[in-house]
């Protein structure tokens, strides 16, 4: 029997070569990767930081050479996410429903199911070319309402995918010990399954606002922008990330400082909404 | 006829039962009726919920459709082919923003890819088990960052330091040879194709990371074992074993990644120089689909331009349609042989 | 049970007693920890050249957890750590610094579940092959045929070699796997209830396999059929809750064995 000459075999120490390059390859591109994260994380840091004063949360955004702040994007923003969750949330909660209590086999649910899968990752710049098309030019001019709607059309997605996925966790067995005292379907789903899923589904929506809170695309031609305070909803209206993308564009220093500082807002929100959801969902997990 | 003997407690119950009186069967009956009423509502609803996302869908690809009508019938098929883009003579062509669209999703995806399982093989093979969690953390707060902030670092920060540092290196490395010479020509406009698609393949990365993550660790790993007991080494177990095992499931990743970034809008904004022309070189300002809308739409005048527009938004959603479809179909048949 | 009347041969640690039997493996002193739990105590075994060992006992005595030693597989995974002295032909496998590929490339290991690696037949076994040597393809494939042959296997592939090795029955693809770690040419084989996944036919097929094997490899066994070790092997060691209760020449240990908790386990008085 030829036994294997072991390490003086050149085939074994090619081997060994390979794999310790391999090995250093992937090791390499896990510090690439995570230093473009601290690279830009650290960038929005400085840059954005320097910016940020008491004056960003209670000033208008100013016009080119003065000071200012960025009140009334941030209003925006924070008025049209909120009427976005109000809308999506609801129609995407129950369309989840559907799709893991009453239909959960059906063929209706496999269609909604891919579909959904679709407009998860679709461009969100076509949202906003739709909602432009039924809403803006349906109307004959831009609001703030056609904004808040383009940004409910990117939530539905999130919030079905989660309610779906919370609602198929919930074991059988909880909802047969509820229709065996005689619960009809609805009240079980309301009362059980809800609270059962609940933290799941609180995480959804956090997911959701944060997604919608740096999205710029959609809202570039339905609310688009507004340089002063209007909380008239049927008129056009500013809103953070779409000041951000002017002030960047322009060539005026202050307007870039704060488009800095606005982007560090934004990510900032995000970051936290994100880890606070984290939280909520390895909870529920661990329960 | 002596009657057989009950225990007392028997008697109470079946005396407490016919307590029920009628009046009490007739009050059950109407709640029962009331609730099953309110069932019915709630099924109904859910129901009508859930084809609103079809008609969402539907609703997207009909206004698209509509709105670019106008366009698509002045121009035709050639629309597709044109390089004009031209307000003034109203004549538009959609070559130039789909050649930018498919140029810098290739490019993200050519270093994304690679990298991304690159990273999933150092999170699922080599990586001690306290540093998994917060590098996975990490990943994901990459994929968490707005596009709207790479785009303004990509600007500010990245394509300077592309202008001076890197370029001028490719142009004069590149110089000499013939083919790459054109493809990598200045002059150093730190901005342009190529810096889009490398702010794209930062943005993709996490995305692919994560999913090819999620793959690897799915394999058994009784056959990863069976790899090792023959004496293989990690790189061959990753190589051989593992990566054809999760194949489909990779591959579902980085289309869902490449869906991604040809609909990417802002971070390609900032950096991709908005120029409604193709050029040899990938070191030229271009534009893509997306960003022509963005920068354009606002400022479109005339029915035919704001529809030229549409109808670049349409090809885009149907790109990105076929590739999500694809995708998802992928990870579904991945699901379904995991399942068995 | 009566008292014997016989010498029992107590095998330990002679390097060749006076049976003529050669010391393979040496099992000294061994310990095993799963983080801070003591799976195995202070087992001293030696497994013969040429022969076949079964690990016999009740669920959870450790007999996987001792063969998994053997290769050193437990070293994939954190907080598991082995401490004593394994000597495979005199040298240590449990000392730091081992080259952990030339150690499993000595000594192969099959599986309870069948593990046809994602390729066609004739890959799966060139594969092996291949990581060691470089050979013309008229060879490789005359070593893919051996190896087919040694595992009872050819004549039902060797019309298919390019169908996936996936697709063979679950008796097949075992022997699929038992060719696979035949292919490499190593000195030991360990088999981990190989049988337990499979049908009677099957694993009548395969144990008259691992009879022939012997021959050329040292093989280690473990099995909870104790009626299969009894058929199989040579010699027996009994394991009970991480401990080697007991360990002698397999008909000695079935007839007349001298610890009681062998003679319960082997009556059936637990399981």
């Amino acid at each position: 029997m030829v036994m294997i000459s072991g390490a003086r075999s050149p085939l074994y120490a090619k081997r060994r070569r390979r794999n310790v390059a391999m090995m250093g390859f992937s090791f390499g591109a896990t510090a690439f990767g995570l230093s473009w994260l601290v690279l830009i994380l650290g960038v929005l840091l400085w840059k954005g930081f320097s910016g940020l004063s008491v004056a960003v949360f209670t000033e208008m955004t100013p016009p080119p050479g003065s000071a200012g702040g960025l009140l009334n994007p941030i209003m925006g923003s924070l008025i049209m996410t909120a009427i976005a969750v109000a809308i999506g949330t609801p129609l995407g909660m129950l369309a989840g429903t559907y799709m893991a209590e009453y239909g959960r086999y059906d063929k209706l649910s496999s269609v909604v199911r891919f579909i959904n899968d679709i407009l998860l990752s679709a461009p969100s710049i076509v949202v906003g070319l739709f909602i432009y098309e039924i809403m803006v030019a349906q109307m004959g001019h831009f609001s703030g309402w056609a904004g808040a709607v383009a940004l409910a059309v990117i939530v539905v997605p999130v919030v079905v995918r989660t309610t779906e996925d919370m609602l198929t966790l919930v074991p059988d067995t909880l909802r047969e010990a509820a229709a065996s005292i005689g619960l009809p379907r609805s009240l079980m789903i309301r009362r059980v399954a809800y609270r059962a899923a609940r933290a799941g589904m609180i995480t959804g929506v956090l997911l959701a606002i944060a997604r919608i809170s740096g999205e710029t695309a959609p809202l570039l031609f339905t609310a688009l922008n507004n340089q002063f305070w209007s909380l008239n909803l049927n008129a056009p209206v500013s809103s953070l990330p779409v000041v951000i993308f002017q002030f960047a564009l322009s060539p005026y220093k202050d307007w870039q400082n704060l488009a800095w500082t606005g982007a560090l807002i934004i990510t900032l929100a995000v970051l936290t909404l994100s880890i606070v959801a984290r939280f909520l969902g390895s909870q529920s997990k661990s329960s | 006829m002596q009657s057989t003997r009950r225990s007392p407690v028997v008697d109470v119950a079946l005396q407490a039962g016919a307590m029920q009186t009628a009046q009490e069967q007739v009050d059950r009956s109407k709640i029962l009726q009331r609730l099953r009423l309110g069932d019915i509502g709630f099924r109904w609803l859910t129901r009508c919920a859930a084809i609103t996302v079809l008609i969402i869908l539907s609703g997207i690809i009909i206004s698209l459709v509509h709105g670019s009508w106008p366009a698509l019938r002045a121009f035709g098929p050639s629309f597709l082919i044109d390089e004009t883009w031209n307000p003034v003579t109203e004549k538009f062509g959609a070559i130039a923003p789909i050649y930018g669209t498919l140029v810098t999703s290739i490019i993200a995806m050519l270093i994304a890819v690679p990298v991304g399982l690159f990273i999933a093989m150092f999170l699922t093979e080599l990586c001690p088990m306290w540093l998994r969690r917060p590098i996975g953390v990490a990943i994901e707060l990459l994929a968490g960052i707005p596009s709207i902030i790479y785009g303004i670092w990509g600007l500010f920060v990245f394509a300077p330091f592309l202008q001076q540092h890197v370029q001028p290196s490719l142009i004069s490395a590149f110089g000499h040879i013939p083919l790459l010479s054109t493809l990598f020509a200045g002059p150093p406009y730190g901005i342009g194709i190529l810096t889009a698609g490398l702010i794209l393949a930062i943005m993709v990365l996490p995305f692919i990371t994560s999913i090819s993550r999620d793959v690897f660790e799915a394999v058994p790993p009784v056959l990863k074992e069976a790899a090792y007991g023959l004496g293989c080494t990690t790189w061959e177990v990753a190589r051989y074993v593992v990566l054809p095992f999760t194949r489909v499931g990779v591959i579902g990743g980085v289309m869902l990644g490449l869906g991604r970034a040809l609909g990417e809008t802002m971070a390609v904004t900032f950096v991709i120089g908005n120029a409604q022309r193709i050029s040899g070189s990938i070191l030229a300002p271009g534009t893509t689909i997306s960003a022509t809308i963005a920068n354009e739409f606002t400022e479109a005048v005339g029915d035919l331009y704001t529809s030229s527009l549409i109808a670049l938004g349409l090809i885009l959603f149907v790109i990105t349609f076929i590739v999500l479809a694809f995708a998802r179909l992928l990870l579904m048949r991945l699901n379904a042989r995991l399942g068995s | 049970m009566s008292v014997a009347s016989f010498t029992v041969p107590t095998v330990t640690r002679a390097q060749v007693s006076a049976d003529g039997l050669a010391d393979k493996i040496t099992i000294e002193n061994l310990d095993f920890y799963y983080g801070d739990h003591r799976a195995l105590k202070d087992i001293n075994v030696s497994l013969y050249q040429g022969k076949v060992t079964a690990f016999i006992g009740p669920s959870g005595c450790g007999k996987s957890t001792l063969l998994r030693v053997l290769n050193r597989m437990y070293d994939l995974y954190p907080h598991q750590r082995a401490t004593g002295t394994v000597r495979l032909d005199n040298q240590n496998i449990l000392e730091p610094g081992q080259d952990l590929n030339l150690l499993r490339a000595k000594v192969g290991m099959v599986f309870q579940k069948p593990t046809p690696f994602p390729m066609t037949i004739y890959e799966n076994i060139a594969f092996g092959i291949r990581l060691y040597e470089k050979l013309p393809k008229s060879e490789l494939d005359g070593r893919v045929q051996s190896a087919l042959e040694r595992a009872a296997l050819w004549n039902e592939v060797k019309d298919k070699l390019g169908a996936n090795g996936q697709s063979l029955s679950g008796g097949q693809q075992q022997r699929l796997c038992i060719a696979r770690t035949v292919s490499v040419r190593p000195e030991v084989i360990l088999f981990d209830e190989p049988c337990s996944a499979l049908d009677p036919i099957s694993t009548a097929k395969i144990e008259e396999l691992i009879d022939e094997l012997k021959d050329d490899y040292t093989i280690a066994i473990v099995t909870h059929n104790m009626q299969q070790a009894a058929r199989v092997s040579d010699f027996t060691a009994f394991m009970y809750l991480g401990e080697l209760a007991e360990y002698g020449e397999t008909t000695r240990m079935f007839t007349t064995p001298n610890d009681r908790r062998t003679q319960d386990y082997i009556t059936g008085r637990f399981g």
